[in-house]
């Protein structure tokens, strides 16, 4: 049997996909034995001309994370789609922006200039900013340069699967790479490596039921009684408008729930899911009282948004205000170098 | 009728004995209460002066077979308007409750829960102005589990968990999602562009109407007179069934505007829901400010008890509102 051609790839993303990769331990072993790594910068020696001289539908699968932050990252998606027969969205960046896509939120120009100049671990004290063409004696140096707005995989190709999670779970990933190997994978378009159901159905807590609350606390600001309902006990637990796959990670440990698994089935936007979710579990019988009450969610947008701004209703709000293409090059073609 | 119906004094003494039944007598029949009843301005047959005549008669029967009974929503608009100061509504629970034990039911419809796609989250318990949602543990495809049960003798169908649910668990009759997308869209109305697309001369908006804030049929009817390209009204049971979701839906789409209209503070049928539809708008709102968008596209209005003809007003406000946003886009970023 020929064995299967895998490729792994990363656009804008933190690098913690591959290390989910990384984490299968001894499976990758089980893995070498039956797929060919064809493609995989994080971990190995490739060049972008190895892909490029590949046959067109070359490489089985590619696992493609990170969103599409810049023109290159464009570029590259839409190599890989010409040379994958199956494109899969893998984490939540491919999948809907996660945690890169806040940058949407006060745009490029402002991400740049706070993540170049203002940041408290910056040292730039001749405030340079980055270019995409700097001029030095020995030639010209090119940087990338950055879209107008962070799109996730399928905003720019088509793509065939969804890994959801920040990162995914490395079980969830063995599970699809074995539904890959055995040919078992179900009709395009599915969302894989995931549970039934929401994070909630998997939370061991005690929920009440019928406790709201009347003011809304992040998590540094007190210790949760480990046992009790997260919302309950006031932190914006997304676990309610989540979907199950991770295992109820972060609620094990005491934390909320911050809903990198993406929505429930059927349910287009998480955030508008999860301010529905908030609001009815908020106390109040005057307009003055719920004011106060919602006025303690810090940071709306972030908050009920963290990981799905790039997918969302919100951000196709903010493209059509823009009144610019999200990208100046549209398949960003000819700025591979 | 009544003649004919059998007279049962003990009927009397169970609604006394039964807890918020213990003021039934001390109704002077006077009928403040059915004139100040929202219910009644939807349902002619509904009056509470009767309910309580007929049962202070004892007509047990007569009483617990009708309708009528289920109907109250404990907006308690009659309790401070009674001049005997009895609350209406504990004395028509009381009634249900020996109902209940009769073995009667509501005739609904009330919220249904779909046990494959529920989660067990209790977000629809909390959201619930009545208490009608528990908990309970049962067996789905041989797998414990803990899910979400409507009670039908408590739901006052107000749609409000249909709302709530973050997975899509929770339906009700004529307010389901689908159906609410399908008459916010009907004829094409959300595929046609808006003013600032471009697309319009004037805005369009979109106004979700809770359908206790209206209070006379004649500013219904105007209201409809009015629906045009420029104006889509949908008719919810209450504001707090506004769906985030949808609003932002039809914002990408042609509507150049959401308009929620709810109850005045206090004044809300379904007790707290005109508080879930503020507090929803006001979320809304910050967020679309933190995006630099033009929150002014989203707002929520009040419509008073006494207030008479204040949509049309409302409107022609957002649409000033718009027209401003159109002509000078850099507005939009403040």
């Amino acid at each position: 049997m020929d064995k299967i051609k895998l490729a792994v790839y990363w656009a804008s993303s933190c690098g913690g996909c591959d290390i989910a990769i990384v984490e299968l331990g001894e499976h990758l072993l089980e893995l070498a034995q039956v797929a060919d790594l064809v493609f995989w910068p994080a971990a190995m020696d490739f060049k972008y001309r190895d892909v490029e001289a590949m046959p067109d539908g070359n490489i089985d699968v590619t696992l493609f994370n990170g969103a599409i932050r810049t023109e290159h990252d464009a570029h590259i998606a839409a190599l890989l789609r010409r040379k994958s027969r199956c494109l899969v969205a893998f984490g939540s960046c491919a999948m809907e922006g996660c945690i890169p896509a806040l940058a949407n939120i006060q745009g490029k120009e402002r991400a740049l200039h706070r993540a170049a100049l203002e940041t408290p671990t910056t040292d730039n004290p001749t405030d340079v900013m980055p270019a995409s063409v700097i001029v030095i004696p020995e030639g010209e140096l090119q940087l990338p340069v950055l879209c107008n707005l962070l799109r996730p995989l399928e905003q720019v190709v088509p793509v065939d699967y969804t890994i959801p999670g920040c990162p995914p779970h490395h079980d969830q990933v063995w599970q699809v790479l074995q539904q890959v190997i055995h040919g078992e994978l179900p009709a395009p378009g599915a969302l894989l490596g995931v549970d039934p159901l929401t994070v909630c159905d998997q939370c061991p807590r005690t929920r009440e039921g019928k406790v709201r609350v009347d003011r809304f606390l992040r998590p540094h600001e007190f210790i949760a009684d480990p046992d009790r309902c997260l919302l309950e006990q006031g932190l914006v637990c997304a676990g309610p408008a989540t979907h199950a796959g991770c295992g109820a990670l972060c609620v094990n440990a005491n934390m909320p729930c911050r809903g990198c698994y993406g929505p429930p089935d059927g349910v287009a936007d998480q955030g508008a899911a999860m301010l529905d979710a908030i609001v009815a579990a908020m106390d109040g019988q005057s307009d003055a009282e719920i004011r106060r009450v919602l006025g303690t969610i810090v940071d709306p947008v972030g908050t009920f948004y963290r990981f799905s701004l790039g997918s969302s209703f919100l951000q196709q709000l903010v493209a059509s205000a823009m009144g610019a293409a999200p990208c100046a090059a549209p398949s960003g073609e000819e700025t591979h170098g | 009728m009544t003649g004919a119906a059998r007279f049962d004094g003990g009927f009397v003494g169970e609604i006394l004995a039964e807890p918020g039944g213990e003021h039934l007598l001390t109704c002077w029949s006077c009928g403040t209460c059915a004139a100040t009843c929202l219910v009644r301005r939807f349902d002619p047959a509904f009056n509470p002066r009767l309910l309580l005549r007929r049962a202070g008669l004892g007509l047990r029967e007569q009483v617990l077979s009708s309708a009528e009974i289920w109907q109250c929503s404990a907006c308690d608009a009659c309790y401070p308007r009674c001049p005997q100061q009895i609350h209406i509504s504990d004395v028509i629970r009381a009634i249900r409750n020996i109902a209940i034990r009769e073995g009667y039911a509501p005739p609904g419809p009330h919220a249904e829960v779909d046990p494959q796609r529920c989660s067990g989250c209790a977000v629809c318990t909390r959201a619930c102005p009545y208490g009608a949602i528990d908990r309970v543990v049962t067996f789905i495809d041989d797998q414990e589990r803990t899910i979400a049960r409507v009670d039908p003798n408590l739901c006052q169908h107000c749609g409000i968990c249909v709302a709530a649910c973050p997975s899509g668990a929770m339906a009700l009759e004529t307010v389901n999602d689908r159906e609410l997308v399908t008459r916010m869209g009907a004829g094409g109305w959300l595929e046609r562009p808006g003013m600032l697309q471009g697309g319009a001369d004037a805005p369009r908006i979109l106004a979700f109407v809770c359908q206790w804030s209206i209070h006379a049929d004649s500013e219904w009817a105007a209201l409809d007179a009015l629906q045009s390209d420029g104006l889509r009204i949908v008719r919810l049971p209450c504001s707090g069934r506004v769906d985030p979701a949808m609003v932002l839906l039809a914002l990408t789409q042609g509507a150049d505007g959401v308009l929620v209209v709810g109850c005045a503070e206090g004044e809300c049928h379904y007790l707290r829901g005109t508080y879930l539809g503020r507090g929803k708008v006001l979320l809304l709102n910050e967020m679309m400010k933190q995006l630099g968008l033009a929150s002014e596209r989203i707002a929520f209005a009040q419509s008073g008890a006494l207030d008479r003809r204040v949509l049309p007003r409302l409107v022609d406000q957002m649409r000033a509102d718009l027209v401003r946003l159109a002509h000078e886009p850099a507005a939009a970023a403040v």
